[in-house]
């Protein structure tokens, strides 16, 4: 079947949830956690013990059982499993035991994700591999085994038509595009990437990652879930469990621009305590009143201390310090173009925030090495921008679905035929999607 | 999972969500199928029409069989249209849905059908060939019923190198698809796969279809228009026969859906099999990696630190 006119599967399986559509749409189709429940003893998985044996179906052997030695090995076991939120569903009955076969962003269990992967294509996003090109993610500093191993699942069980992997923060950078104050499509940038575990800054230059800047961040939506969690147990709140704190950091939170101020206007204006109504099931329903965890729980990232005791470099100075330990060429488009993804970056006016705090840090220095240089010397100044779009939630995913519409992606890709020709190595080297050479 | 469900898991999804939200919102998504089939599911005007559009290759092909007359029975007042670029439309209005919460859920499973319900005409025309060849052919004895072999042959060109073909007659109903596969192993897994469904019936499932596999192209569409015997083997054709009992009307939508499905069950089935396959490699290659760690020498390192009673330490030399 010609692939001429099939759209690209985009899938972005991430740590926590997996995005999975098509590219063209403007958001993915399926959002799902990465996980998978199988009959295998919970935990390692088939790790531990052989893969279950399969059982041949009753109706297939006549009834009379599982016989003989090549008769035991065919059967259906390996098809008995669910993905996403079938899995949660699915391990809550007997029988299931759940694993997550991404951990911190890299496939640690080779055998569940490709049935994860089997079970996506075939079961949810519902398309042919052979029709399709495919357009993978992968974490920065993916070690390039990983990438092997991911392609020859592509090719050799699923033989998809083409395949290409990018790196998030890549995609990232591409998603920004649609938003008005990026006027040149360039590839150079800072990505802040907040999810629920963990939060990284990736300095990107001309859509290759700086891998020796890269700086993680204890801190992201978990922990603000249970900082807003611990705020509503002080107050002895009705409801405190933690899926109220989640509730309510998504739907009241906000960035401010100076707590104290923020504080003060809490106790001139009582309208910016709010009410959140929990449904306890069962017809039952507490209040939950709102207060200051409205600008206090996100502040946690620019003043981490009244949060954790052992992290206490407040973001916007982990961001300048990812900068600074870039090449020195690429640092001003790093500065110009720091964009954020992921769920955690949702709050209002956490860009503003984000771009005043590195300003001043910036300007600060830049006052600094004035002084030092004599009264003559002034600085042009240096432009600091934090970009805020609509896509940020599922970043990666939205790059890759506008990457891969447009019509070069499929010369980018490497086809079945050329990995036929050269083997897993092929993938350790893809042209850069919507790069300088192209004309994205 | 073992069978590939029939409707559209994402039309579902969508309609089901759109019928239960009070705040409509604007759609535009582009959604593929199997089988090259791509659905477009819009809301163009108003955030509260919704417009779905179906694109499929062998819709001509379809619509010779009596697709308009499928469709239009499904769907009826809903149609509009094709939008350009596509086959077929649906425009779904969310202001005068059916009230009743089971009619509106019937409404979402019927739309998400959609490329069932085309791709069913063909098929519900030779059932009722069939029907009525075998009314006719009881007024006949034995000796003298008709021969079977002046119906219309139905081809749909499902793919670009596969098709599906259909010729009722009066005792049975064969459904032949022809299969191409481009590579290597999946030919030998096909065929590994499809001996089972003929051993299947040999041995437990006496009530199956018949099925058979061959390649060259069997008798009764030998001549068509686009089948040729290209003698090198690469395509495959799979033949159904279906019985009287599995024609009954009772249980012909199920049939339907079924048989439609196949081509994607097996590819589905072939991965699932690799996959299987890839999955005890890995185990194999853990376990020899084991064994070559426990064959490693010991600690070649002879002297040992020993203790007193009173705990000083003091060297062994072997």
């Amino acid at each position: 079947m010609s692939t001429s006119q099939t759209p690209a599967v985009v899938m972005d399986n991430g740590t926590g949830y997996s995005k999975l559509g098509f590219a063209g749409n403007d958001a993915p189709s399926f959002v799902f956690p990465t996980a998978i429940a199988t009959k295998a003893a919970a935990g390692g998985g088939a790790a531990g013990g052989r893969p279950a044996v399969a059982q041949k179906p009753s109706f297939l052997t006549g009834g009379a059982g599982p016989g003989g030695h090549l008769s035991a090995k065919r059967g259906t076991e390996d098809l008995d499993f669910f993905i996403g939120d079938e899995a949660l569903n699915a391990v809550k009955g007997p029988g299931y035991g759940i694993d997550y076969p991404i951990r911190h962003g890299q496939i640690e269990n080779w055998d569940h994700m490709e049935r994860f992967w089997q079970s996506s294509i075939f079961k949810y996003l519902r398309v042919e591999p052979e029709d399709h090109y495919f357009l993978l993610t992968e974490p920065p500093l993916n070690p390039p085994e990983s990438r092997e191993s991911t392609a020859e699942i592509m090719f050799e069980s699923f033989n998809c038509a083409g395949l290409y992997i990018a790196v998030q923060a890549v995609l990232a950078l591409a998603a920004s595009w649609t938003s008005s104050k990026v006027q040149d499509r360039s590839l150079t940038g800072t990505v802040i990437d907040s999810g629920d575990g963990v939060t990284h800054v990736i300095p990107v230059a001309e859509g290759y990652v700086i891998g020796s800047s890269i700086r993680s961040i204890p801190i992201a939506g978990r922990d603000i879930t249970y900082f807003v969690q611990s705020l509503l147990r002080d107050r002895g709140e009705p409801d405190s469990s933690l899926k109220t704190a989640e509730s309510i950091k998504e739907e009241f939170c906000y960035v401010c621009p100076d707590i104290v101020k923020e504080f003060s206007k809490y106790d001139r204006e009582p309208d910016k305590f709010q009410k959140y109504v929990v449904d306890q099931g069962a017809g039952r329903r507490a209040t939950v009143d709102v207060g200051y965890e409205r600008f206090l729980a996100p502040e946690i990232f620019f003043n981490p201390e009244i949060y954790s005791s052992d992290f206490l470099t407040p973001l916007p100075e982990v961001v300048d310090g990812v900068i600074q330990s870039s090449p020195i060429d690429v640092r001003k488009g790093l500065y110009k173009n720091i964009v954020l993804s992921g769920g955690s970056t949702l709050y209002k006016d956490f860009g503003r925030r984000l771009q005043r705090d590195i300003r001043h840090i910036v300007d600060a220095r830049i006052r600094l090495s004035e002084q030092r240089a004599g009264t003559n010397v002034r600085s042009s100044g240096l432009e600091v921008s934090v970009i805020t779009h609509k896509r940020q939630r599922y970043g990666p995913w939205f790059g890759g679905s506008l990457l891969g519409q447009t019509p070069e992606f499929r010369s980018y890709c490497h086809t079945k035929q050329e990995y036929d020709e050269v083997g897993p190595s092929i993938v350790r080297r893809f042209a850069l999607l919507g790069g300088p050479g192209g004309n994205a | 999972m073992l069978l590939l469900e029939y409707h559209s898991l994402l039309i579902h999804q969508i309609l089901t969500e759109r019928f239960n939200s009070p705040t409509p919102v604007t759609i535009d998504q582009v959604i593929p199928d199997f089988d090259g089939v791509i659905y477009h599911i819009s809301t163009p005007d108003s955030k509260t029409k919704i417009l779905i559009s179906l694109s499929i290759k062998c819709y001509r092909d379809l619509l010779k069989y009596g697709a308009q007359d499928v469709l239009q029975r499904e769907y009826g007042s809903f149609i509009v249209d094709p939008e350009p670029g596509y086959d077929f439309s649906l425009l779904l209005d969310l202001e005068t849905l059916p009230e009743d919460k089971e009619q509106r859920d019937d409404l979402i499973r019927r739309v998400s059908l959609l490329k069932r319900n085309a791709m069913a005409a063909p098929f519900e025309r030779a059932f009722d060939t069939h029907y009525h060849l075998s009314a006719e052919s009881s007024k006949f004895t034995s000796e003298s019923a008709p021969s079977s072999s002046d119906t219309e042959v139905m081809a749909i060109h499902y793919r670009d190198e596969e098709a599906i073909y259909i010729k009722p007659s009066h005792d049975r109903v064969t459904v032949i698809f022809s299969t191409v596969f481009r590579d290597e192993t999946d030919r030998v897994f096909g065929k590994v796969f499809l001996q089972e469904f003929v051993d299947a019936r040999r041995r437990a499932i006496q009530n199956a279809p018949q099925v058979l596999y061959r390649n060259d192209p069997p008798l009764e569409i030998r001549g068509l228009p686009g089948v040729n015997d290209t003698g090198a083997g690469d395509i495959g054709y799979v033949t159904f026969v279906l019985f009287p009992r599995h024609l009954k009307p009772e249980r012909r939508d199920e049939v339907i859906s079924h048989i439609q499905t196949f081509r994607d069950y097996f590819h589905y089935h072939i991965k699932a099999a690799k996959a299987y396959m890839h999955s005890r490699m890995r185990k194999r290659v853990s376990d020899f990696l084991k064994y070559l760690n426990r064959a490693k020498p010991e600690n070649v390192d002879n002297v040992k630190e020993r203790k007193t009673a009173s705990g000083r330490s003091f060297k062994v030399q072997s």
